[in-house]
């Protein structure tokens, strides 16, 4: 079907360009994106897409607006917040450029639905900020032929790669593995807001390139990108015959969901505290080594309310201090969620430190169990 | 042999935030140990008990990867450590 006349106009600015043309335009309006996180990555992405008239985008995202959310996930807006993303977004978008179609799947991408779900479209791009569902949407696309244009993102630094199977690396050639618990979330380490903006839009731009075919895709070539030296680099990747998904021997043969971050990495030394055998525990401290409390929430965080006696060190600053926490008695971390606090125990019992201890639930526990007028800042 | 080592954002709090750092050494495992002298712990995130370099890491000199520790790294080379990101 020829372009419409309001479609002429709309796309004015692409049809004067000879590299997409008519031609170029049609195969976007024909070409069904699926973007996978609707955060900040997946915001810029979303709208660069739909004003570019891909026509049909799907967002896939179980969160809902969170305030925290609104300084980098553009697609949102202040009355947004609480709303289910994908229903937030997917307003936006239509409101953005009616003439395409926008499907919202709020859910969780696991193993047993992501081929399903990626089956109906085209292309895929990476935006999610969890470590384990970026193997699970890698290696979906593997398995189904499907391109997938990956970033990811951390403080002032990002990362971008498109991964075309049978031409070049995938993800999980470029790194096999990821140490769940290690490598920081944007929550707890913080992220320039402008930056997953960026990336976002490096990969608008990769994914409008391949449906449209022209220039040449970021295969096998990792662009890393520094905010604050303003640089960006470009380092080869090749792909790995040992890959477990697209080598040449695969032991990955079918989607498989990633433990959860954390607990996979989880050591057996890790002690785990329930807020009452803390308070029990910081109640007989008299008669035994005194537990040091290491408080890893952000420093504002710490200043709305911490434990008596508890050493406020944010999680991003632990590694460097943890040798010389080791000789210091047993260090149990504390966070809001818990979540922080076990990574932390991840991080010392590599650093050699014996047997580490957090409180699980973390503060937000302490305060339904043992201290109701405990106030526990947002993260 | 001096060199200019890029230090990934999750690392940079060995590095007290800095981006880039001086290394010394001929071979990439000889740059590694001048940075554990000076920021304590950061090897370790790098490479595991058995110097085998972590599989959410990647170690490049200029723009070649790093397959052995024992690569040589010239006066005036760039080593890129890169970190697997996990934020959206």
């Amino acid at each position: 079907m020829a372009l419409s006349a309001a479609e002429l106009s709309r796309y004015q600015r692409h049809l004067a360009l000879p590299e997409l043309g008519k031609t170029g335009q049609e195969l976007l309006r024909a070409a069904r994106v699926l973007v996978v996180g609707a955060g900040g990555l997946g915001s810029p992405a979303a709208l660069y897409l739909a004003a570019a008239g891909v026509g049909r985008l799907g967002l896939a995202d179980c969160d809902r607006v969170e305030l925290s959310n609104l300084q980098r996930q553009v697609l949102f807006d202040s009355g947004d917040v609480g709303r289910p993303k994908t229903e937030a977004a997917r307003e936006r978008l239509l409101a953005l450029n009616p003439e395409i179609a926008v499907h919202a799947h709020a859910l969780t991408l696991r193993a047993d639905n992501v081929l399903e779900l990626f089956r109906d479209y085209d292309l895929v791009l990476d935006g999610t900020d969890r470590l384990g569902t970026r193997y699970v949407v890698n290696d979906a696309c593997v398995l189904l032929g499907k391109p997938l244009v990956t970033a990811a993102i951390h403080r002032f630094e990002g990362h971008a790669l498109t991964c075309l199977p049978g031409r070049g690396p995938c993800y999980r050639c470029l790194f096999p593995a990821a140490e769940a618990g290690v490598v920081a979330s944007c929550a707890e380490a913080g992220v320039l807001g402008v930056l997953p903006g960026v990336l976002g839009a490096i990969q608008a731009t990769e994914a409008i390139k391949i449906i449209t075919g022209i220039g040449e895709p970021l295969v096998g070539r990792l662009l890393t990108y520094d905010a604050l030296e303003m640089r960006f680099w470009e380092l080869p990747v090749a792909r790995r015959k040992d890959c477990a998904v697209c080598g040449e021997h695969p032991t990955i043969t079918k989607p498989e969901d990633a433990e959860p971050p954390c607990e996979a990495a989880t050591p057996s030394s890790v002690r785990r505290l329930s807020p009452t055998a803390l308070r029990e525990l910081l109640a007989s401290a008299r008669d035994r080594p005194v537990p040091l409390l290491i408080d890893v929430r952000e420093p504002h965080e710490f200043r709305t309310r911490h434990l008596p006696g508890a050493r406020n060190i944010p999680l991003r600053d632990l590694e460097p201090q943890l040798r010389v926490l080791a000789g210091q008695g047993m260090p149990v971390f504390l966070c809001r969620s818990g979540r922080r606090s076990l990574a932390a125990c991840v991080l010392a019992v590599q650093a050699g430190v014996a047997e580490p201890a957090h409180l699980e639930g973390g503060l937000l526990a302490w305060a339904a169990e043992v201290d109701a007028a405990f106030e526990v800042a947002a993260g | 042999m001096s060199c200019t080592v890029r230090i990934p954002s999750p690392l940079r709090s060995y590095t007290g935030g800095a981006v880039t750092v001086a290394g010394e050494g001929g071979t990439v495992a000889a740059v590694l140990d001048d940075l554990e002298r000076r920021f304590g712990g950061i090897r370790f995130r790098v490479v595991d008990e058995q110097d085998r370099i972590r599989p959410h890491i990647r170690l490049y000199v200029n723009t070649s990867e790093v397959q052995a520790l024992s690569q040589p790294v010239r006066s005036g080379d760039t080593v890129h450590v890169i970190c697997a990101l996990s934020g959206g």
